[in-house]
């Protein structure tokens, strides 16, 4: 069974020409539509996030503000990224999204979840909104399970390192992030030396990918430098950024999956789960919408046993060198930070 | 007071912002400090294809021929991230600013806003001392020359 949250009403999020629009969600849909789902697909009712959730990850000081440029009419909030008068009821409801799929697998048991919403959120920080991001969903939801004594793994295959949930729970030992990206790119974070804080090291694992790289580079990234830590790890529950613009038609990025390769890297994240109803996706960024619609449709499908056709996975890119290093990198880090510890 | 050898100034190419990289050129002149001048790539300049780094660096090389700094004392630098980020990161090595120079507000900003202002948020987050210059200061600016 598929749960979902979202793919409505978003309309009021838009800045004409900004490649963050609406279209987006209802490519999103389509993908789900692509699955015929039938009775497996059941949609839980919209859920503003309220203040007190919200605050578990971003400082009060920043949501008066967001709240009230909104109310204000909104604007430009950076280089980047807008905000109109909708928004931030919008970005609640987002928050709010995940939260209502984390409660439904929690009260069923079993199924997975998507939140279909935006805007998204892994680059808005404790005080800052950034990269399109206002209010980090996810966040949100890790926080929820966190405070539920669960011990969290969060997968970002967005294909901008998500540094808005790495900084938010840097130096917490109860949520693991583990991200692949492509790097040097935007936010200009993610490298793999970042490890975690002093209170939470090794819960923070960075797979840099260079331009061109392919799906085979980052499950060989995934399988030998992250996997070892999730098991140490042990979670409870697996989020999931799943941003699809690593795919080789996005114009935001120069990664090279396709739509195949997503189905594999969620069917890696939900191998960590301990149990059924354990694991739920959060839409982050994918831009070309075709292949927004197919990789939402092969990674769900993947997940769900749908035998829909995909693209075949990617294999033959660059990358196989920055595993290696980027593995290094992170132990070196990890004894540099152990001494510096103690 | 830590002696100033390397100033970082943000430059998105707007009016305020060269006005900020005028003012640290100056500076540089009198303190006998290298400048680095910081362009931000967001997501949106890299989703417009925009390549600015030519236009940048005449822009900064006529900067340097009006504050009357030599070339090789100003360098361009190019990163990815949001302004704010960008320039947190030029207190860090290798970079390993002494002074942070931004101008008021840049392309992104909206006026007499607290949110969206790269600016407060540096002062907010800065590690090292931060110059905030006013557009009005040019005048200020040339009298200092």
């Amino acid at each position: 069974m598929l749960i979902i949250n979202g793919g409505t009403d978003d309309a009021g999020h838009e800045d004409p020409g900004h490649p963050e629009r609406p279209e987006r969600l209802a490519a999103v849909m389509k993908g789900i539509e692509d699955l015929q789902l039938g009775d497996d697909l059941l949609a839980v009712a919209p859920y503003a996030a309220s203040r007190s959730e919200l605050a578990r990850v971003h400082e009060s000081t920043y949501l008066d503000q967001l709240g009230a440029f909104c109310f204000e009419g909104g604007g430009d909030l950076d280089e980047d990224t807008y905000a109109t008068y909708d928004s931030w009821a919008l970005a609640q409801h987002a928050a709010g999204a995940g939260l209502a799929v984390v409660k439904e697998l929690r009260i069923r048991g079993e199924g997975t979840g998507f939140v279909a919403v935006r805007p998204p959120g892994h680059h808005a920080l404790r005080d800052r909104a950034m990269g399109f991001c206002l209010l980090n969903n996810i966040a949100v939801a890790a926080a929820e399970l966190t405070s539920l004594g669960e011990r969290v793994l969060i997968i970002d295959w967005d294909v901008h390192h998500g540094n808005g949930t790495q900084a938010i729970f840097w130096n917490d030992p109860n949520v693991l992030y583990v991200s692949t990206h492509q790097w040097p790119l935007f936010p200009g974070s993610g490298a793999p030396y970042e490890v975690g804080g002093l209170e939470a090291l090794d819960t923070t694992v960075n797979l840099p990918m260079p331009p061109g790289a392919t799906g085979d580079v980052m499950r060989q990234a995934l399988e030998e430098t992250a996997a070892p830590v999730i098991d140490h790890f042990k979670p409870t529950w697996v989020l999931v950024s799943a941003g699809f613009d690593a795919h080789r038609a996005d114009p935001m990025a120069d990664l090279a999956l396709s739509s195949g390769d997503f189905a594999r890297l969620a069917t890696f994240a939900a191998s960590f789960a301990p149990r059924p109803g354990r694991v739920a996706l959060f839409l982050e960024g994918g831009y070309d919408l075709a292949a927004l619609r197919a990789s939402v449709s092969a990674s769900l499908g993947a997940l769900l046993g749908s035998s829909a056709t995909t693209e075949d996975p990617t294999n033959g890119g660059p990358g196989a060198d920055t595993v290696r290093t980027t593995r290094d990198a992170r132990q070196a880090a990890l004894r540099i930070a152990h001494d510096t510890s103690h | 007071m830590k002696p100033i050898h390397t100033i970082a100034v943000g430059f998105d190419g707007s009016e305020d912002a060269k006005t900020a990289v005028r003012w640290a050129l100056t500076l540089a002149t009198h303190c006998d400090a290298q400048v680095v001048v910081a362009h931000a790539v967001g997501l949106l300049e890299r989703f417009d294809a925009k390549n600015v780094a030519v236009e940048l660096e005449e822009s900064l090389l006529r900067l340097c021929d009006e504050s009357g700094l030599e070339h090789s004392r100003a360098q361009l630098e190019i990163e990815d991230g949001d302004a704010c980020s960008v320039m947190l990161r030029m207190a860090d090595p290798p970079i390993s600013a002494d002074l942070l120079v931004v101008g008021t507000r840049g392309q992104g900003a909206h006026a007499g806003l607290l949110l969206g202002s790269t600016s407060l948020e540096l002062a907010e987050h800065s590690t090292i001392p931060l110059v905030i210059v006013p557009r009005a200061s040019t005048t200020e600016q040339s009298q200092m020359a």
